[in-house]
């Protein structure tokens, strides 16, 4: 890979990049040379971001003049990769009017555009019997899975690849087209580039949703008997993965209405390249130019916190390797550390050579296909963290009352990596099945919301909720004076993202981040200003990873164990007596943040 | 810099639509896509890979600091 595509004219000078690495950032994560600051900050309060001396918000639109949109809809469905496409396709064929909503365009937002692989089981020849595959993931994830959503994989994401065939994904390295094709055959409308920021809850359950498009200033009121989210995950826009246009949204603003949230405490532990830490290309390796292939059986332990792990007791430089190659006594910190993460026997590598890693680990272990030459970052420095604030796929998001992945709010769907299914548990077992695994409950969920949508009356969103809305998603436009969201964001990421607060966890260092959220969720969000539209998106982002890092930070507090991809210095071994459970969140009806445990083998209910 | 250059632009405004993070903007007076928020590239290329006269140049250097989560 050369180091840069096709021109070097406008490389950053060094000067310049002095100007703002000293203006902004202050933690001991900055990737380069910059001096450390003591465990988790302090951030660097006082200096505006991006070298700007301090200013008043210069706002360049005029907020007053937003107008506003109404559309209705039987099926709303928010998000427009994968899991959405699905969403979409399956509720118009079951008789439903759809709108599809997308805070990017059609195959281009999220996760969908970089996926590879996509898991396809051949129930007439299969590699591994259904019963013989769910005690596998179940042995993988140690229990956390729900082998409902495991099974709906074996028995469903075949069916799905082959409409995707049918549509040409699997013959260019772009899927907009592919995505495009049912989408026109159906003539379901398309609204692209809208930042959702509102869910609307009456009488017990959704009746719409509302936000503001990126390129014009109009705020859109959707009316809507269902909405599935298919609005992905997200993470604290750290850097090296492409995920830093998803900042769960779909899952904040459904927590916003009282929904239950699940997964927090789970990490997905994506390192990056030590070079170009920041190119999510580079560190695709040109994966991001093929064309995506289909995966088959092949179970795994894969993309838990390891890495981070020997980084945190070794010190680095770290390099990606098989787990088995991490031991306690050949660590020379001197200290006295606990046994990293539990991985079951069967996963372990030990004693013969390096597993088959173009399958088993890093980047490629997320999408990838098989039998890939040169896998991402292998006989490379590794720097951690590209990944942070995303879970393991499907073990968070929105808590399914059943196997549709209707959510506790009635009328409310969520599918792929914005439901919390736990179709693999807390660790990744499966190349390939993030992709398939949207793509199945994205159909399913489709098609239950057309259903539901049915059997009752639109409830239209009351005017005086609509003119709260509006007022909320316009105030940062409106604040003369406050705090730049990409500060925000930046004080976030010094605060959360260090392998010794997210990753290798300890009650005192939570704590101590968790002092930082609350007076950034408390204080500085709520004060957050925006010049433009652009601006105005990463305030609602920003606000959303608050609230994110908070969840993370107190599930991760409640569970005292460690297992799969949660990792506690603390409390080191797995706690079967009391931990055979997932952590579920909720706003109370006094707006506080609420915590509880659900057993392995019990579906909740309504909220 | 990140996305750093866009050279023969012919207006189609695919990249303002193709990009996740939306730093590229579209010039209605000059018919032309710019440049607008560079410090939120995420460096993925779908930009160029979906432009239809390959006229985007991108670097593999964020123009700010990367946060890791050890180094």
């Amino acid at each position: 890979m050369s180091d840069q595509i096709k021109s070097d004219k406008t490389k950053i000078s060094r000067r310049t990049f002095l100007g703002i690495a000293g203006a902004t950032l202050g933690a001991s994560a900055i990737a380069g040379n910059m001096p450390p600051m003591p465990a988790g900050g302090p951030p660097p309060m006082g200096h505006p971001p991006m070298g700007h001396p301090p200013q008043r918000n210069e706002t360049k639109v005029d907020a007053d003049s937003f107008k506003e949109e109404q559309l209705e809809a039987d099926v709303l469905v928010i998000g427009s990769g994968i899991a959405g496409l699905f969403a979409a396709v399956k509720a118009h064929d079951a008789g439903a009017k759809v709108v599809m909503v997308s805070k990017g365009r059609l195959g281009s937002s999220g996760l969908t555009p970089f996926g590879k692989g996509v898991f396809s089981y051949d129930k007439k020849n299969p590699k591994m019997q259904v019963d013989e595959y769910l005690a596998k993931v179940a042995e993988s994830s140690i229990g956390t899975n729900n082998p409902v959503f495991t099974r709906q994989l074996l028995e469903h994401s075949a069916d799905r690849v082959a409409e995707l065939k049918e549509w040409g994904f699997f013959d260019s390295a772009l899927c907009f087209e592919s995505f495009s094709k049912p989408m026109k055959e159906r003539k379901i409308p398309i609204i692209e580039r809208i930042m959702m920021t509102h869910l609307h809850k009456e009488q017990g359950r959704v009746v719409g949703a509302s936000g503001f498009s990126l390129d014009h200033n109009t705020i859109f009121n959707f009316s809507a008997k269902t909405v599935v989210l298919c609005t992905g995950s997200g993470g604290f826009k750290a850097n090296g993965f492409p995920l830093c246009d998803l900042t769960h949204d779909g899952t904040i603003m459904a927590y916003n209405i009282g929904a239950k949230v699940t997964g927090k405490e789970w990490n997905d532990g994506h390192p990056a390249s030590a070079k170009n830490s920041g190119s999510s290309y580079d560190n695709w390796h040109g994966q991001i130019e093929e064309k995506p292939s289909t995966t088959s059986e092949d179970i795994h332990h894969d993309l838990g916190v390891d890495l981070n792990y020997t980084a945190y007791t070794k010190g680095g430089p770290v390099s990606m390797g098989p787990p088995s190659d991490r031991s306690n006594s050949d660590n020379n910190s001197g200290a006295d550390f606990p046994s990293g993460p539990y991985i079951p026997e069967s996963f372990r590598h030990a004693g013969g050579p390096p597993p088959q890693q173009e399958e088993a680990t890093g980047l490629s272990a997320l999408f990838a296909k098989k039998k890939r030459q040169g896998p991402p970052n292998m006989g490379g420095e590794s720097v951690g963290g590209s990944t942070a604030g995303m879970a393991i796929h499907k073990s968070e998001g929105l808590v399914p009352i059943d196997e549709t992945g209707l959510s506790t709010i009635p009328g409310l769907w969520a599918s792929g990596d914005a439901l919390g299914s736990y179709m693999s548990g807390g660790i990744y077992t499966q190349v390939g099945s993030s992709m398939a695994g949207s793509a199945v409950q994205g159909a399913i969920a489709g098609e239950a919301a057309a259903k539901a949508s049915k059997t009752v009356t639109a409830i239209s969103i009351p005017k005086e909720k609509l003119t709260q809305t509006r007022d909320e998603i316009l105030a940062p436009l409106k604040r003369e004076t406050g705090y730049s969201p990409a500060w925000v964001t930046q004080t976030l990421q010094s605060t959360m993202i260090p392998n010794f607060v997210l990753y290798i966890k300890k009650e005192r260092m939570m704590q101590a981040a968790l002092a930082y959220i609350e007076e950034l969720k408390e204080h500085h969000g709520p004060m957050m200003m925006a010049s433009d539209r652009h601006h105005l998106r990463l305030a609602h982002e920003t606000m959303h990873m608050i609230i994110t890092a908070e969840m993370k930070l107190k599930a991760s507090m409640m569970r005292t164990e460690s297992r799969c991809s949660h990792y506690r210095l603390d409390y080191p071994g797995i706690d079967t007596e009391n931990w055979q459970a997932w952590i579920n969140i909720h706003k109370d009806e006094n707006g506080e943040m609420t915590l509880e445990k659900q057993h392995f083998d019990k579906w909740p209910e309504f909220a | 810099m990140p996305i750093s250059e866009i050279a023969g632009c012919i207006g189609c405004q695919t990249c303002v639509q193709t990009c996740p993070t939306d730093v590229i903007q579209f010039d209605f007076d000059k018919k032309k896509a710019y440049i607008a928020y560079p410090e939120d590239c995420q460096i993925c290329h779908l930009c160029r890979l979906y432009c239809p006269v390959d006229a985007i140049s991108i670097t593999p250097e964020k123009s700010i600091p990367v946060v890791v989560s050890w180094r």
